[in-house]
């Protein structure tokens, strides 16, 4: 996604610190015209702080952040070309939804026609058509946060905010608006800068995600490569299950890293880096990404293996399978619950494509 | 609770109400009662005396100027009183504690020592006594409680109301004036009827700041000295109406903010 668009915001090294907590360290970033980059990070690591000083509620303390190529870094608010949904939505409770939506508009000095052509225009498209005329205590949770975003949308910005617009709906109505709410990016073609501690929704619904832990960025990749592809020790815990395996690098295999890890020869792959022999590294393995054979495979360097344990998961079982002697060398694995009980549980096989198996970068 | 108590209760909370009504009963009946003197038996009925007040154009140019005082340091009080609280509320700064004590005291100074230095001061800047006077005087003595109940609203709108208004283009000004005031609008109201009738009722600021033109207090203890005529009681019954509905009302709109807010 990060090919030939535009740079619509520039976080250069961008400092923010509260008293003595550091909430943004260096962040530096950029984010494509049309994008839908999403912040993803465990609470408190400053996800909201650098949304707030795109938005201009903050001031970083150190660094500069342009818009369209302007710095805006001291800008306020009310005069930068960036609207937000806020997470408690932040509807006004005394105007109707029409004149919430319609808010924006009359601030940037837009005739009454226009106001009026354009709000209808939105109401329609969020389908909030028959709503106009309600207050925000009069709708559902769904439905006020289509109008935050209607009304986010209005004055046309460069950039959208959303600090965790999904985080007061249920857990239904969320998958639901995570669907449309892609679907709306795609539509009207916005930049669309989201933040989450969900990493399903981060998965779900970005272009790309940039990973973020204690004020600075972890990684920064599409969903697949943050996935499959984790390079560090924390974003490899943080989004999905995941196997990690130590060991110390003993050469090559063509483009596979082979790594020696209990005893036992693992091939791995450092997607273009290059770690040097008698290296200790570590390596992480989806759970989904380990192949289970009942009999020996004739190629490839399948591992013999027996099953420790096994955990009934619904749409999957999750399996240990102990390699080797000691106790600590297990692979999980997830598998359908017919395969896994078709495995003979004392002596099976396993293995997976050199490139499920990523060596981390630190 | 057992079955005793309970009664016990509930037998204190009837003489309670008795003692409370029983007067202002007698009052209004007085009102009604044909004959100058004031007590019983009564022999007959009338409506003369309500029909004199709103007859006597001394009794209704006092009403007027009563009101006018009321709404006049209503109005500022309001205008100052939520200037107070928007400067106190979202602001630190060192002081501020003795800034709000100081906002505070005027609301609990004893009346008659507030107003004898109201007067002093007013003397000092050579204001004459009279209406413009009064209405300061009840003003000073008004703020603190706008400044209270605006404080306390102002302390349930979310944060991310002004912030959301900014984000979409407004100043602080605009954020003020389309957001927090509408917010504030029904601590407004609840606050402003509390003032008028804090304004309306006061009888020692108004006797010490006022003129030769009396307030409706003043004109029913200034009649009281020439001694008690069932007029009275019918001036009195109009007011008690009155306040009792202004005062139910500010009431129930105040009750109505804090379960929708
Ligand atoms: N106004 C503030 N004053 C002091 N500290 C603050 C302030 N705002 C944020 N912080 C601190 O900065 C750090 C980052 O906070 P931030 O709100 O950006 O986290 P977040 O990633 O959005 O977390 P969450 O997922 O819980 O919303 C936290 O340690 C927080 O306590
Ligand atoms: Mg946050």
């Amino acid at each position: 996604m990060t090919d030939q668009r535009d740079v619509i915001v520039h976080l250069d090294k961008i400092t923010k610190r509260f008293g003595s907590t550091v909430a943004v360290d260096k962040l530096d970033m950029e984010i494509m015209a049309g994008e839908f980059v999403t912040f993803l990070g465990p609470s408190g690591c400053g996800k909201s702080t650098t949304l707030r000083m795109l938005g201009g509620f903050e001031t970083p303390n150190e660094g500069r952040i342009t818009l369209g190529g302007a710095d805006v870094t001291r800008l306020p608010p009310n005069r930068r070309d960036v609207n937000m949904v806020f997470q408690d939505y932040a509807l006004f409770p005394h105007m109707t939804v029409g004149k919430n939506v319609a808010f924006g508009l009359e601030l940037k000095g837009k005739t009454r026609s226009e106001i009026d052509r354009r709000t209808e225009e939105l109401l329609e498209f969020l389908q909030l058509g028959g709503f106009r005329d309600r207050t925000p205590d009069q709708l559902s949770g769904g439905q006020r946060q289509r109008v935050a975003l209607a009304r986010a949308l209005a004055p046309d910005p460069k950039l959208l905010l959303l600090d965790e617009p999904l985080g007061a709906l249920d857990a239904k109505l969320r998958a639901q608006v995570q669907v449309e709410l892609k679907d709306i990016q795609k539509r009207t073609g916005k930049t669309f800068f989201f933040v989450t501690h969900d990493q399903d929704e981060a998965l779900t619904m970005s272009d790309r995600i940039v990973v973020m832990n204690a004020g600075r960025v972890e990684q920064d990749g599409t969903p697949e490569e943050l996935y499959f592809r984790p390079q560090s020790r924390f974003v490899a815990e943080f989004i999905g299950e995941t196997n990690l395996l130590e060991g110390t690098v003993r050469g090559s295999d063509g483009d596979a890293i082979v790594i020696d890890w209990n005893g036992i020869e693992v091939r791995g792959s450092a997607h273009g880096a290059k770690p040097a022999t008698g290296d200790a590294v570590m390596a992480a393995l989806r759970l989904e990404n380990v192949n289970c054979y009942s009999t020996r495979p004739q190629a490839g360097n399948a591992i013999e293996g027996r099953i420790v344990n096994k955990l009934f998961k619904g749409s999957r079982t999750a399996l240990d399978i102990r390699v080797g002697e000691r106790d600590d060398a297990v692979i999980k694995a997830y598998l359908d619950a017919r395969e896994a009980d078709s495995l003979p549980p004392e002596q099976l096989w396993i293995d997976w494509d050199a490139d499920r198996l990523s060596v981390l970068r630190d | 609770m057992t079955r005793h108590t309970r009664i016990l209760m509930s037998v204190i909370y009837s003489a309670f109400v008795v003692y409370l009504f029983v007067p202002l009963a007698l009052m209004v009946m007085m009102g009604f009662k044909d004959s100058k003197f004031i007590g019983f038996p009564i022999r007959g009925w009338t409506t003369e005396w309500y029909a004199g007040v709103f007859q006597d154009s001394e009794v209704l140019g006092v009403f007027a100027y009563s009101m006018t005082i009321a709404v006049s340091s209503t109005l500022l009080s309001l205008v100052i009183g939520v200037w107070v609280a928007t400067f106190l509320g979202p602001n630190k700064f060192r002081g501020k504690l003795i800034v709000f004590a100081l906002t505070c005291l005027p609301a609990v100074i004893p009346g008659i020592i507030s107003a004898i230095s109201l007067r002093i001061f007013a003397r000092f800047l050579s204001i004459e006594p009279g209406m413009f006077a009064i209405i300061l005087g009840h003003t000073v003595h008004n703020v603190p409680f706008v400044a209270l109940v605006v404080m306390a609203r102002l302390a349930t709108l979310p944060k991310s109301h002004i912030e959301a208004a900014q984000d979409l283009g407004a100043d602080k000004m605009v954020a003020f004036f389309r957001i927090t005031l509408p917010y504030l609008l029904p601590a407004l109201i609840g606050a402003g009827i509390f003032c008028m009738l804090l304004s309306f009722d006061d009888f020692v600021r108004a006797f010490f700041l006022g003129g030769y033109q009396p307030t409706l207090p003043v004109l029913i203890f200034a009649m009281l000295r020439t001694g008690m005529s069932p007029e009275i009681n019918a001036i009195s019954t109009v007011v008690l109406i009155l306040t009792a509905v202004l005062g139910l009302w500010a009431e129930r709109s105040m009750r109505r903010m804090n379960k929708g807010a």
